[in-house]
């Protein structure tokens, strides 16, 4: 009797130890928090070996030492802005993957948006234009009496396509 | 004006702008720390690695910083360019050892016990110049790159310019090709010992 | 550029090829699709721009096919502006009608075009002004794009039912305000199920709901109106194929957005270790890593990931994400395992053992789920059968042209414009 109780306790341990053992799989990353801030700021950086790709996504050499970097000056306590100055310090505004709004981008991020207006615009005032222009021109004789042949061919004939 | 030229004018324009960029290097990134004191360091020499060298030490002389590496492919055609510069003795040229181990695609860091990293990147720098000839007045080494970082490097070969007090005058990237040495290294190193 | 601008040559034809109008407008997006074709092929082998798309660096190859772009364009170009000023205007139509709304949907598919171009040639500009140096990217042309698109999403649905020559405001609301009120709900609703609501994914998928009930609406309702005692299938079938056609490359368009829109909000991935018999969950998905072992390839060795899928407590299937060691080369690659579905995949990939020495023990995994992938290209395979289905409507055959008396008059008439 004991010995068959100990082999269920047995029996039970082993399963228990399995699910003890076999769990929610961890994070890679040592720390959650640090490295989602990596990946927000290192997302708004461009790779500066693989020109077009953000730092959080490349997997070149130099992405991964900047991003050893970043992460350290995040556990020092440094906000998104001071980070941000030091890799634009060393690299230039290059390094923001979003093109920044100055002077020289003006153009950039409100040109399409110039553009919408102003195609819209023209479109009314040619289609206004256009409408008045037709009513405003008569047809000649000429172009009267072909207008008559092609409609008593069309009431001879079939429908018009 | 015929309103239809418009598109046709455009276009020139559009192709004026082409032809012009066909002229310009799109990857090469201008440096920030162009006009600004060159970042403090202090690195092994690569020679005796007890003694330590800073930017420090150069100030008062013109010199030239070289970014390189005896992995990086571009640099061995850069190099006769440098040894003709050490010939000239026309201003001390100090080379920076960048990454050598961990910059090596064939070499697996975790195979590499702790200890030996710095006496690998010895052996192996000392190696590729006695091979290929030393045009430093000294190398020092930037083991893990951040020295690196410091000076916004983001490829090999890059060279900085720096003047007498210390301040980053130009900065190349890429290999210094004949063309660049003469037309715009050497007026640029005349102008500032003067 | 090519795809946009060829879309509104597209729509420009159905115009110039039934009422007349429009054909300086058709010609000029025609000479601009071509030219942008050979736009793309100068900016990817010149060396001009810095891509991922762009694979040679070479500007000698690149002066060649700009003296080749700059002589085809030019002379196209110089052409039509010779001569375009003696090409009649065509009928009249009011402010509001399918003629002007085709017009409207021209000028955002070309608005857009031209936003495409502008970033992608600005850092060329900047460059050459020796403003500095800037490159555009996926931040700039995502917050340009699809705000432009949008009001021409809208379009697609309000189109169809405009009339030619006159439509009038208010029939085109009655007969669509229970469609646009259905597909608010849907676009409004939709979101919840899928976790945090978003506005911008609900107006795009009320958008999508919208082009797919006004092109079931506007079917019903013209197979409706010309049945003329038939059957109902029968006089669907009667339809011509351009209009079939029409329809289904309008709900391509809407099968599209649904697959940006939901990928781009709720794909999720994780990044673990996992250890054997560890589960991870993402989406409702579970994997659970049973291990990795050795296999042998052709030209490589793997080591195969054996991973359960499972979902609601059942074992789907096994996947096999593998690391492969090319023997021509150093660096190991990666292969992926997809499970693709109607409605999203999931992928698992391998990363580096965690410790190296110990390729059999922990793993450095990444599981991946990105809901209704697969519909970016079922949209686009459904957009190429509608354009097909239309393309080979009767009316486009020759033969069948030549035939009727009404079109060779027409045609004598182009003639001596």
């Amino acid at each position: 009797m004991k010995r068959l109780l100990l082999i269920v306790l047995l029996a039970m341990a082993g399963t228990g130890w399995h699910s003890l053992h076999a769990g929610e799989a961890r994070p890679l990353a040592a720390d959650e928090a640090t490295e989602q801030r990596l990946i927000a700021i290192a997302s708004e950086l461009r790779c500066l070996v693989c020109q077009n790709e953000s730092l959080s996504g490349s997997n070149a050499e130099l992405a991964n030492d900047l991003r050893r970097e970043i992460r350290g000056l995040i556990r020092d306590g440094r906000s998104d802005a001071e980070i941000m100055e030091f890799m634009v310090s060393r690299y230039g505004d290059f390094v923001r993957y979003r093109p920044p709004l100055k002077g020289s981008t003006l153009l950039l991020w409100f040109g399409p948006g110039l553009l919408f207006v102003t195609g819209l615009t023209s479109l009314v005032i040619y289609l206004r234009r256009r409408d008045r222009a037709i009513r405003n021109t008569p047809l000649t004789a000429a172009e009267q009496q072909r207008a008559e042949a092609l409609l008593q061919d069309r009431d001879s004939g079939q429908r018009p396509s | 004006m015929n309103r239809f030229l418009w598109p046709l004018i455009g276009f020139i324009v559009l192709v004026v702008l082409l032809a012009v960029g066909l002229n310009l290097n799109p990857r090469d990134v201008p440096s920030p720390l162009v006009g600004k004191p060159a970042p403090n360091f202090s690195l092994s020499q690569l020679a005796a690695p007890e003694k330590k060298f800073s930017p420090q030490d150069m100030l008062g002389k013109v010199w030239l910083l070289n970014v390189w590496a005896s992995w990086c492919v571009s640099c061995r055609q850069e190099h006769p360019v440098l040894v003709e510069l050490a010939k000239k003795g026309t201003v001390p040229l100090v080379g920076l050892n960048y990454k050598e181990v961990r910059g090596d695609g064939g070499i697996d860091l975790d195979k590499v016990a702790p200890g030996s990293e710095q006496s690998m990147v010895i052996a192996r720098a000392s190696t590729w110049l006695r091979t290929h000839g030393n045009p430093y007045t000294l190398s020092v080494l930037d083991i893990d790159g951040r020295v690196g970082i410091n000076y916004g490097v983001y490829g090999v070969p890059e060279t900085y310019v720096i003047d007498k007090a210390g301040i980053i005058r130009m900065k190349h990237t890429g290999p210094i090709s004949p063309d660049v040495f003469s037309g715009k290294i050497l007026p640029l190193l005349a102008e500032l010992s003067r | 550029m090519p795809w946009l601008v060829g879309t509104a040559l597209v729509h420009s034809l159905a115009v110039t090829e039934k009422r007349g109008s429009f054909k300086n407008w058709t010609v000029l997006l025609a000479i601009s699709a071509f030219s942008l074709s050979l736009l793309g092929t100068f900016l990817v082998r010149s060396g001009v721009l810095t891509s991922v798309h762009a694979f040679a660096t070479d500007p000698r190859r690149g002066i060649f096919i700009l003296l080749f772009l700059g002589t085809v364009i030019g002379s196209s170009l110089a052409l039509f502006a010779w001569r375009a000023p003696r090409v009649g205007l065509g009928g009249r139509f009011g402010l509001l009608s399918r003629e002007s709304l085709l017009l409207t949907n021209n000028v955002l598919l070309v608005v857009a075009c031209a936003s495409v171009l502008l970033g992608t040639l600005y850092p060329l500009l900047v460059d050459a002004l020796g403003a500095g140096k800037l490159l555009v990217g996926p931040p700039y042309f995502d917050a340009v794009f699809v705000p432009l698109m949008l009001p021409a999403a809208f379009l697609i649905g309000v189109a169809p039912f405009a009339r030619w020559k006159h439509a009038s405001v208010g029939e085109l609301a009655r007969t669509l305000r229970w469609a646009f009120l259905a597909a608010a709900l849907v676009g409004i609703s939709t979101p919840f199920v899928y976790g945090q609501w978003k506005p911008l994914v609900a107006l795009s998928l009320l958008l999508a709901a919208w082009i797919v009930l006004s092109a079931l609406l506007n079917f019903l309702e013209r197979v409706q109106s010309t049945r003329a005692g038939q059957s109902f299938s029968a006089a669907a079938l009667r339809q011509p194929r351009s209009f079939f056609g029409m329809h289904l490359a309008h709900i391509g368009i809407a099968v599209f957005i649904v697959g940006v829109t939901m990928v781009g909000a709720y794909q999720a991935e994780k990044d673990v270790r996992m250890e054997v018999g560890d589960t991870v969950s993402v989406g409702n998905y579970t994997f659970r890593f049973n291990g990795v072992r050795p296999q042998q390839g052709p030209n490589y060795r793997a080591l195969l990931g054996d991973i359960d899928l499972i979902k609601d407590g059942r074992v789907l299937r096994k996947m096999f994400p593998e690391k492969r060691f090319y023997v021509a080369s150093a660096m190991p690659m990666t292969e992926a395992a997809i499970d693709s579905g109607l409605l999203g995949d999931v992928y698992v990939s391998l990363g580096e053992p965690i410790d190296k020495a110990r390729p059999d023990a922990a793993w450095a995994v990444r599981v991946y789920h990105k809901p209704f992938v697969d519909w970016i290209w079922g949209g686009c395979v459904l957009m190429a059968f509608g354009g097909l289905l239309a393309i080979s409507d009767r009316r486009y055959r020759i033969k069948a042209r030549a035939g009727s008396p009404a079109s060779s008059a027409a045609a004598s008439l182009v003639q001596n414009a």
